[in-house]
């Protein structure tokens, strides 16, 4: 059973017919038993039937045709492109879009974060870090390029007879 | 009110969603099953000026090295399991074999060697970033010198 205060906060409801039909009988059942409650309704009955019967009375003074006039200028005026962008942006930061945005922008941060979509180009390739080397008694550089981020492992052939074959080999090995 | 439960609702059910898939790009970020390890084989020489326009994005890498031609002779890629090992052949009867070692801070470890025939040319142990590389070069061939760009990239 619901308590008083909230049967009153929706007698209001219950008369106009908002309410669903489970709820419609729970507040019909404590107006029955609850002359407090009881005594709510019949005062906004009262209330209600008041404001009719004033409505009833005024509408044959409302000029009706300068109203109507009106509607039908204001759905032929063309709208301004910044009224639209206006009641665009009125929507975008509408409570239930920003409700769904907020954890959007998270998680779309969060993802970008944990992928390397956003490493492109050169800074893609940071310096690799080289722990060992041997070169089997040749002679060996290890060199970085700081533009590219570049390491380079170049190899010596400086043994006797291994570099006949390279003509230019030895007066041509980078200099970095 | 009922407006305010919905956005509650809207809320969680959508932060659950982000901490699920923040999760699973984590995880797949964390174990990677392979690596792929690409070998291009460049021959860098001084007798004419002849660029491989097949080199092009790799044009300001290969510049410092400072040769006048760059021709690409091998293009080679193979999917390598952890702790595994592949082999590439290159030009000159050599052989490079690598082997992916672990995968930590979205750095790759590999180890890599290169052989002549029967004959161990040179050992090393690299980390490089993820999809990231490095130059091998030096070795002659041909009357120039082999470049090698290895890069890996987790799978």
């Amino acid at each position: 059973m619901r308590n008083c205060e909230g049967i009153r906060e929706s007698i209001g409801s219950w008369l106009d017919g908002e309410l669903s039909a489970a709820e419609s009988e729970s507040v019909r059942a404590h107006l029955v038993s609850c002359t407090d409650c009881g005594e709510t309704r019949r005062r906004l009955e009262k209330m209600q039937l008041a404001l009719k019967a004033a409505l009833i009375s005024q509408a044959p003074q409302i000029e009706f045709m300068s109203f109507w006039r009106g509607v039908e200028r204001r759905i032929n005026q063309k709208r301004a492109w910044y009224d639209d962008l206006l009641d665009w942006s009125r929507g975008l930061f509408a409570a239930p879009r920003v409700a769904w945005m907020v954890p959007a922008v998270i998680g779309i941060l969060l993802v970008l974060a944990s992928t390397d979509v956003w490493r492109l180009g050169g800074s893609r390739n940071s310096f690799a870090s080289v722990e060992s080397i041997d070169a089997y008694g040749r002679s060996v550089a290890l060199l970085r390029e700081q533009e590219t981020k570049t390491t380079v492992i170049w190899l010596y052939q400086d043994q006797e007879g291994e570099n006949e074959a390279a003509e230019d080999t030895a007066k041509s090995a980078p200099t970095f | 009110m009922r407006l305010l439960k919905t956005l509650r609702n809207r809320l969680r059910l959508f932060s659950l969603i982000v901490v699920l898939v923040a999760g699973w790009v984590g995880a797949a970020e964390k174990n990677p099953q392979s690596v792929q390890v690409r070998i291009r084989t460049i021959l860098a020489g001084n007798k004419s000026d002849e660029f491989d326009p097949k080199l092009k994005d790799m044009e300001q890498q290969l510049k410092p090295l400072k040769y006048r031609s760059y021709r690409s002779l091998k293009d080679d890629s193979q999917n390598v399991p952890w702790q595994g090992t592949r082999s590439f052949e290159i030009p000159g009867g050599r052989l490079l074999t690598v082997a992916p070692q672990e995968y930590q801070n979205n750095r790759v470890s590999l180890k890599v060697r290169l052989t002549e025939g029967d004959k161990p040319v040179l050992d090393t142990a690299v980390g490089i970033q993820n999809k990231g590389n490095f130059i091998l070069g030096g070795p002659p061939h041909e009357g120039g010198t082999l470049v090698l760009l290895i890069s890996a990239a987790a799978q």
